[in-house]
């Protein structure tokens, strides 16, 4: 445009613009000419007035300076930091926890994604909505999909006008939310038509986790449960709570208007997802022993109920089974003294199962052999009473093995005289054998509320205590330390320590298997197979008190036991233990069930009566799952009694 | 006015070239401007579409999830042991009584004996749906069809263990409990 020629002659007139002040000037320095003749005196020195300017600019810039020193200087990390809390939002990034899963790998607890549905009741007044019964109407509408009555939902809604927020349903599937999503659609394209107000707009959801087990209460008991908080509230959830939750990460990204600022700097710690846990427990045999023991203390109306299985090869427990049980899904409806393991929870008197510990130490002691003839008169004096067996009976003439087979009391009590010189060598002897087998300590499973039992040092076996010991009574025990008494044995007399947890999986899906379990040795070899082979008779045996236990084709041994039990509410003998403890195949053994019913009330209340079938129906089924064969060879049938004179 | 126009030639004939001069300078920063205000949109267009994408994409994601979680727990459901034990009492199965194993040489270890003959009390806690009675209907024609086929061996071994004379169905469920615990190669 310059170079055009045409733009000149317009640029002309600047200089001719110029010009014009040149005339105007004239007039205007006669004027002042003319004031500084009339006051000469007015037009003072400017050099006050650009002193007090200057002063005044001087002052104002410093003020700036300082200001300016205190908020880039002084105060500007606090300014940063106080800037940064709105531009950069943090995120929690929730570590995903752990499965835990049966030895095959079948899920028993897991985490699905969930949401909270929430509403806000103040966008349902009358004043905001312009109509009444708003709420009314959305409880109507949200009713069927969150399963829950419309009034529930409707009070839920009024309860509070005011409030921005209420939860409606906890935890609900995402299938929940998309219909919830429909309907929303519907309702606001409703209102749209002006055919009725969006009674659904303040309907929100709240992303969640939930755990959930999908076999429901099966192995509740071991499994746990989580609660409202996302941790571990019982059981393996709670004594591997650390391993299976795993490590929240961290978001934080630069944000603007609510959304990240694409370019700006993001700072992301990821989460470290929690280790599955595999169990050593047997989805189908737990399943079929929880099965059997609810039937069994449902029939018996019996308080509660308890059955463990136990490979006696690697100490691993298959199955261990509550009754009555919970629903770990359904929290709100569970009974709270069934929540809880009771099978390693509850400490009680074992009774006649526990004399197999008695004859292992007589045996070991070498003090009798299994045909040692014994005397059994029908009472016996000891400390201050009398004691008797389960029946009155004439004196009988009984082998060491028939003591056990017909579960003697008196008999057991001479035996166990025998294990010393006099009484209280004889109780030193007993208590390191029940030591021995895991009586009084802790079984090792670590799992929380673990009773490890009471056995009291024979110090202080005082008065009839020191008989009743050696029957079972006046010692405490849980079912899994019962179950790894006749592991031991049918182990060839090197005890085991029981497992729960085969191993973790990390994240990087790398299976770290748990600590081989420590081995010790309790009873010779040969001494494990005798009572192996006297156990048999309780079984097999025409007089033997475990009949009802017997599996055609199988050779099982086994000991029934029914104690007095101690009423845990008043601590006075009430009622009964009715016990049956065995393994199978007897010769070849290879699995241990241990069935424990407390205060049947219905029926019989004799261990091989009630809990013979349990022991049956789950050894059956473990059998059958595991695919053992019966060995197939002959019982010794060694002799109950023995001809007098 | 002529040592005006004197002046202003002389100041037209300084501007002119230097006109001349600025004007692919201001091309220039046009020109960048112009490109850096068309890339700027370009990249936010850019950026958008991709958290679009991106938005997009983890929505569908979160959709895949539910569905999956959805579709295991639901196999999970039918998987469970009781829903199995529901489904098999509802085609007209009972459960094993004794094991028996039978080996690739035709003996038979352990003694075999009807399945449902009473001694094992499995009874499931209240089926569901369709009462037990009409479901043991078609059970005995299946049962039936598999005897000869399935477990030859057996019934020798079965019959004289225990004869059963039982009612009309139960012979026809013998052989079933057999095929079941039957594991010829890993019994042993």
């Amino acid at each position: 445009m310059p170079q055009n020629p045409g733009a000149r002659p317009p640029r002309q007139p600047g200089p001719a613009r110029r010009r014009v002040p040149e005339p105007a000037r004239p007039p205007a320095r006669p004027a002042r000419l003319k004031a500084a003749a009339d006051r000469p005196l007015r037009l003072g020195s400017p050099r006050p007035r650009l002193r007090m300017v200057g002063f005044g600019l001087t002052l104002v810039l410093l003020v700036f300076t300082v200001r300016l020193l205190q908020v880039q200087a002084f105060d500007a990390s606090a300014y940063a930091a106080r800037a940064n809390v709105n531009r950069y939002i943090p995120v929690t990034l929730a570590a995903e926890r752990g499965t835990v899963t049966d030895r095959s790998g079948v899920d028993l607890a897991t985490t699905v994604d969930a949401y909270d549905i929430t509403a806000a009741p103040d966008l349902l007044t009358p004043e905001r909505i312009k109509t009444t019964g708003a709420a009314r109407r959305a409880a109507a509408l949200l009713a069927p999909v969150l399963g829950e009555r419309p009034a529930v939902l409707e009070q839920k809604l009024t309860a509070n006008p005011k409030s921005k927020y209420v939860v409606l349903a906890r935890r609900q599937p995402p299938k929940v939310w998309n219909r919830i999503k429909e309907l929303k659609k519907a309702a606001a394209a409703r209102a749209q038509r002006k055919e009725g107000a969006d009674v659904l707009a303040g309907v929100n959801r709240e992303p969640h986790s939930k755990r959930v087990y999908p076999n429901g209460g099966l192995a509740a008991g071991i499994l746990g449960f989580v609660n409202a908080e996302g941790r571990g509230g019982g059981g393996i959830e709670a004594q591997f709570d650390r391993v299976l939750a795993g490590q929240d990460g961290k978001l934080v990204y630069a944000q603007s208007g609510g959304r990240q600022v694409p370019t700006g700097d993001v700072k992301e710690q990821p989460a470290v997802p929690g280790s599955d846990i595999e169990l050593t427990i047997d989805r189908d045999i737990q399943w079929a022993a929880q099965n059997a023991i609810a039937r069994q203390v449902q029939e018996s109306a019996a308080d509660r109920g308890y059955v463990v299985v136990q490979d006696n090869r690697t100490g691993e427990i298959l199955a261990m089974a509550n009754a009555p049980g919970y629903d770990p899904n359904d929290l709100a409806h569970a009974d709270s003294d069934a929540l809880g393991n009771a099978a390693l929870q509850d400490a009680y008197e074992p009774g006649s199962v526990s004399k197999v510990m008695t004859m292992a130490a007589v045996l070991e002691e070498g003090a009798a052999t299994p045909a040692t003839h014994v005397e059994v008169p029908n009472r016996l004096p000891r400390a201050d009473r009398s004691f008797a067996d389960d029946v009155d009976h004439p004196t009988w003439h009984l082998t060491l093995n028939g003591v056990l087979a017909k579960s003697s009391n008196i008999g057991t009590i001479l035996a166990a005289e025998q294990l010393g010189k006099d009484q209280e060598q004889a109780n030193q002897v007993l208590h390191s054998y029940l030591r021995k087998f895991g009586i009084g300590e802790p079984t090792g499973l670590g799992f929380p509320g673990e009773t490890p039992g009471i056995l009291a040092p024979p110090a202080k076996w005082q008065g009839s205590r020191q008989y009743t010991i050696p029957f079972g009574q006046g010692l405490s025990l849980n079912a899994v330390q019962a179950a790894s008494v006749y592991s031991t044995i049918a182990n060839g007399g090197e005890r085991i320590r029981p497992t729960l947890v085969r191993g973790t999986k990390g994240p990087d899906g790398r299976f770290t298997p748990a600590p081989v379990p420590e081995r010790t040795r309790v009873i010779s070899d040969r001494t494990a197979r005798e009572l192996a082979t006297m156990l048999e008779s309780v079984v097999d045996d025409r007089e033997g008190t475990g009949t009802k236990a017997k599996i055609p084709g199988y050779r099982v041994a086994g000991k029934t036991g029914t104690s007095n039990r101690v009423d845990p509410r008043t601590g006075r003998y009430h009622g009964y233990t009715a016990s049956f403890a065995g393994f199978a195949p007897a010769d070849q053994p290879r699995l241990t069930v241990y069935c424990a019913i407390q205060n049947p009330t219905k029926g019989s209340y004799f261990g091989g009566q009630i809990c013979g079938p349990v022991y049956k129906q789950v050894m059956e089924f473990a059998l059958k799952t595991l695919q053992v064969p019966p060995s197939g060879t002959q019982p010794p049938r060694l002799p109950v009694s023995y001809d007098d004179e | 006015m002529s040592p005006a126009a004197r002046r202003g030639t002389r100041l037209g004939r300084l501007v002119g070239p230097v006109g001349a001069r600025r004007t692919p300078f201001v091309l220039l920063v046009v020109v960048l401007l112009g490109s850096g205000l068309i890339s700027l949109l370009l990249l936010n267009s850019a950026l958008n579409q991709g958290s679009f994408e991106l938005s997009r994409l983890q929505r569908k994601t979160t959709e895949l999830t539910d569905e999956q979680q959805a579709l295991q727990q639901e196999v999970d459901q039918l998987a469970a042991p009781d829903a199995l034990e529901r489904r098999a009492r509802e085609l007209g199965m009972v459960p094993g009584g004794n094991p028996a194993f039978l080996s690739p040489d035709g003996t038979v270890r352990g003694q075999p004996s009807p399945a449902g003959d009473g001694t094992v009390a499995y009874r499931a806690p209240a089926p569901a749906g369709p009462g037990p009675r009409p479901a043991l209907l078609p059970a005995p024609r299946p049962a039936a069809v598999r005897a000869p086929a399935a477990a030859p061996a057996p019934p020798p071994a079965g019959a004289p263990a225990r004869p059963v004379p039982p009612p009309a169905p139960a012979p026809a469920l013998v052989p079933a409990p057999q095929a079941v615990p039957t594991t010829p190669t890993s019994g042993r």
